[in-house]
C-alpha cells in the first residue's frame, strides 16, 4: 500500500516533468477505480468514457500545480467528480440530496469491514442507493479516504459526509446481516 | 499487512463487477493519449514561441534607437552574462533530470529507451538553438549604436525573458529534488520491507 503510494508520487512528479510515458503508466494503473467510480454516478457507458475523457485531459494540463504529489488521489477523484456532475447538470439529472432528511445517522459512525468475498454483495447494494450516498460509498470502498477527503472531493461540509457515510453504512450493514442470515 | 491485502483483494473484486469492455477502453486509451500527445507539443511550441516573440520584440527595441552610452553597454553586457549563466544552469539541471530517469525509470522496454533517447535528443537539439539564436540576437544588439532609451524598453522586456529562465531553472531544480526524495524514500522503504520478511 505504501508502496503504490509511493511510486504513484513518481510517477505525478515525472508527470509534471512532463513525461508523457509516466502519465500513460497513471492512467494504466488509476482507470479501472477511476472507471467504477464514474459508472456509479454516471450511469451510461459511453457518457462514462466522455468523463473519464475529461478528467485525465484536466489532470495533464493542471498536473503542474498540484503541489503534494501524495494528495493525488483526492485531486484525480475530485476532478472526475466535478466532471461527472457538471454532466449531470447539463442533462438535468443531477438531484441535490436533503442533507435533513439524514440528521438521525449523523452520530456512531464507526469503521465497518467487509471480506473480500462479499464484493458482489457491496456492488449490488451500491446499485439501490440514492447518488449522494452511493457516490460516498464508492469512494470509502475503493479508496478508504477519510471524512476531510471526501468532503474537499465532493465539496460538501465534513458534517454533510458523515451523515451521508453513516446513512449509506446503515444500509451495508443491514445487507451484510440480511446475507449472513441474521 | 492481512487487513490492507484484503482490502485490495476486496477493491479489486468489487471494481471486476463492472469492469469496462476490453474494446472500449483501448479505443479510448488510445484517443486520450492521441490527445494528450497533440497538447504536449501544442504546449512546448507555444514557450518556444513566446520565447522567441519576446526576443525578436526586445531586438527591435535595440534596432529603433541609436546612440551609445557606457552604462548601457554594461546593463546589456550584464543581461548576457546572466542569460549565458542561466541557460548554462537550465543544461546542468536538464543533464540531471535525464541522470534521474536513468536511476529512478530503469526501462527494460528497447523501444522506449530508444523512444526516449530520441526525445531527449530533440530536446537538447532544439534548447540549443534557441540558446544560439537568442545569444544571437542579443549579441547583435551591442554592435548598434544603442541608446539608453532603448534600454529603458529592451532591457526590460530581456529582463522576462530572464525571469523564465530563473523560474524555469528553480522550478526544475525543486521537481529534481522531490523526484530524489521519493525515490530515496522508496528505496528505504523496500530494503526496510525485505528486511522484515527475512526475520519472520
Amino acid at each position: 500500500m505504501e508502496q503504490d503510494k509511493l511510486s504513484d508520487a513518481i510517477l505525478v512528479l515525472r508527470c509534471q516533468k512532463r513525461d508523457e510515458s509516466a502519465f500513460r503508466e497513471l492512467v494504466d494503473r488509476w482507470q479501472p477505480r477511476l472507471y467504477y467510480y464514474v459508472r456509479r454516478i454516471v450511469e451510461e457507458e459511453n457518457a462514462v468514457w466522455d468523463v473519464l475523457q475529461e478528467s485525465w485531459l484536466a489532470v495533464f494540463q493542471k498536473i503542474r500545480k498540484l503541489e503534494n504529489p501524495r494528495k493525488f488521489p483526492a485531486w484525480l477523484y475530485k476532478i472526475s467528480h466535478n466532471k461527472a456532475v457538471s454532466l449531470l447538470r447539463k442533462e438535468g439529472k443531477y438531484v441535490q440530496i436533503a442533507e435533513a432528511q439524514m440528521a438521525d445517522y449523523s452520530e456512531n459512525n464507526g469503521t465497518i469491514g467487509v471480506a473480500k468475498e462479499q464484493a458482489e454483495l457491496a456492488h449490488k447494494l451500491l446499485a439501490k442507493l440514492k447518488l449522494a450516498h452511493r457516490e460516498i460509498l464508492t469512494l470509502y470502498f475503493l479508496e478508504g479516504f477519510s471524512i476531510k477527503e471526501m468532503a474537499g472531493i465532493l465539496e460538501v461540509s465534513e458534517g454533510t459526509v458523515k451523515s451521508r457515510l453513516h446513512y449509506a453504512k446503515h444500509k451495508l450493514r443491514e445487507a451484510l446481516k440480511g446475507a449472513n442470515g441474521g | 499487512m492481512a487487513e490492507s491485502e484484503n482490502k485490495e483483494e476486496f477493491v479489486k473484486n468489487l471494481v471486476a463487477q463492472d469492469p469496462p469492455s476490453a474494446d472500449e477502453r483501448l479505443r479510448h486509451s488510445e484517443d486520450l493519449f492521441r490527445q494528450i500527445k497533440r497538447r504536449a507539443r501544442l504546449e512546448k511550441a507555444v514557450v518556444i514561441a513566446i520565447y522567441m516573440a519576446v526576443y525578436l520584440v526586445a531586438f527591435g527595441a535595440f534596432m529603433l534607437r541609436k546612440h551609445t552610452d557606457n552604462a548601457v553597454h554594461s546593463v546589456c553586457w550584464g543581461t548576457v552574462s546572466l542569460h549565458i549563466l542561466l541557460w548554462s544552469l537550465v543544461y546542468v539541471l536538464r543533464g540531471l533530470c535525464i541522470q534521474m530517469e536513468e536511476i529512478i525509470v530503469r526501462i527494460s522496454d528497447r523501444d522506449e529507451r530508444r523512444r526516449r533517447k530520441s526525445q531527449n535528443l530533440f530536446t537538447t537539439v532544439v534548447a540549443i538553438m534557441l540558446f544560439v539564436f537568442s545569444t544571437f540576437v542579443l549579441c547583435r544588439s551591442f554592435f548598434l549604436t544603442d541608446p539608453l532609451k532603448a534600454v529603458e524598453r529592451g532591457v526590460s522586456i530581456l529582463w522576462a525573458i530572464v525571469i523564465f529562465l530563473i523560474i524555469y531553472s528553480f522550478s526544475t531544480a525543486g521537481l529534481i529534488a522531490k523526484l530524489w526524495l521519493e525515490h530515496k524514500k522508496m528505496q528505504l522503504y523496500t530494503s526496510t520491507s525485505k528486511d522484515d520478511n527475512s526475520e519472520s
